[in-house]
């Protein structure tokens, strides 16, 4: 295998691991993928390194040349259908062994994977935060408000991440427009149980992919991004709590309390 | 009860939705999302405090998950991440943010607490039956190449 070939392979190992962490695997998964593809491609020396936020990864050739290449994260979503398809791909890599531009195709078709529409993502969100409100132990009534509430939170969210602002801000505001929509709706007397409105709506933004993911990196040995992640997710429930208490303790300085 | 499942169901099904599953997972994952909150209330009406229905539901979805992952061959993430959401203590994180705001701190370091303990005890659940079954493909893989 000459150098053109192995640096062709390096990009796409690295390319396919982009792809998982972005779209929220764990880290161990990434690591696995790289080193999957590069034994597939006969590679035999490959390491890599992967945090929540960039993948290192080196591979040595045979006449003792080192190759390596840095890739920056930037942007993390969760689209689990990415992760399933190069999962997928990964384990049956030795069938396309011999065609690096397949491959390359292949990862180029996952990463166009389109998501569901915007209106069918804010429709669920709604529907999820409406069934979070009656499990919390909300009535029916509050079953509709909650479905307000969730249209707006996601609505705001997709906004703001399309202005790619960070996550932690988009935090602060979901719980603040979850706080102030159920107030005003409380306010106005369409609402039976208000704390049941409330979680239902910030159940939309609970860190559980960060827990999750936090958990599965440290069993896995990766402490560096379980440490990472499990911070992540405290940062989240700590954006929630100063948005929606922002606007709960302006609210009772103003108005005297909640009715 | 089983309302309450089938609520907690259509929830998790949203958010399935919303992390971009496609075809038949979707129904999968939002069952696991059912069986936890089945599991939930269940511990709790024979009397698990809060922290151990949690331990126990966060136990029987990672199986869940796990089977699931094997039978589909599909990562395991896409299970346990939806399948969880339900557990995940938002009632205990607001509680905890409105005590504090109205001023009784130590009503909400008490819930401060609890919301720690049962993030801890779904953490521990996950993490338990994540690491048996490394164990159990290693084990797997040893006997392969004796």
């Amino acid at each position: 295998m000459n150098n053109k070939d192995i640096n062709a392979v390096v990009h796409i190992a690295v390319e396919a691991g982009r792809i998982i962490l972005e779209n929220g695997g764990e880290t161990y998964r990434v690591e696995d993928t790289i080193n999957r593809i590069c034994t597939a491609f006969g590679v035999r020396r490959a390491e890599s390194f992967v945090t929540p936020t960039g993948i290192m990864m080196s591979v040595t050739t045979i006449d003792g040349n080192t190759i390596s290449m840095v890739k920056r994260i930037q942007v993390r979503t969760v689209n689990l259908e990415k992760i399933c398809k190069v999962n997928e791909l990964s384990r049956n890599i030795s069938k396309y062994v011999d065609s690096i531009e397949e491959i390359n195709k292949i990862l180029e078709e996952i990463d166009y994977t389109p998501r569901y529409s915007n209106k069918k993502t804010i429709f669920y969100s709604a529907l999820a935060a409406g069934f979070f409100t009656l499990i919390m132990g909300g009535s029916f009534q509050d079953f509709f408000m909650a479905l307000i509430t969730g249209f707006f939170i996601k609505s705001a969210s997709i906004y703001l991440k399309n202005l790619q602002i960070s996550e932690f801000f988009i935090n602060i505001v979901g719980g603040a427009l979850a706080m102030l929509i159920s107030l005003i709706l409380n306010q106005i007397g369409l609402v039976a149980n208000f704390n049941e409105l409330v979680i239902g709506s910030i159940m939309l933004l609970v860190p559980g992919l960060a827990i999750t993911n936090a958990i599965r990196d440290t069993i896995a040995g990766d402490l560096v991004s379980g440490l990472a992640r499990a911070i992540e997710a405290f940062l989240v429930a700590i954006g929630i709590a100063i948005g929606s208490g922002m606007i709960l303790g302006f609210w009772i300085s103003t108005f005297g309390g909640v009715s | 009860m089983l309302l309450e499942t089938l609520y907690s169901m259509l929830a998790t099904l949203g958010f399935a939705i919303i992390f971009n599953i496609r075809g038949k997972n979707i129904l999968f994952a939002a069952l696991g999302g059912g069986i936890a909150w089945f599991s939930y209330l269940f511990f709790q009406k024979i009397n698990f405090s809060i922290t151990a229905a949690n331990f126990m539901a966060s136990i029987i979805i990672a199986i869940y998950s796990e089977v699931m992952a094997r039978v589909n061959k599909a990562p395991v993430t896409v299970y346990v991440i939806c399948s969880l959401i339900p557990l995940v203590p938002g009632g205990g994180m607001y509680y905890t943010m409105f005590e504090s705001i109205t001023g009784s701190l130590d009503k909400a370091l008490k819930l401060g607490v609890e919301t720690l303990s049962s993030a801890g005890a779904l953490a521990t659940g996950v993490l338990l039956i994540s690491s048996i079954s490394r164990l159990i493909t290693q084990a797997k893989q040893k006997r392969k190449s004796c």
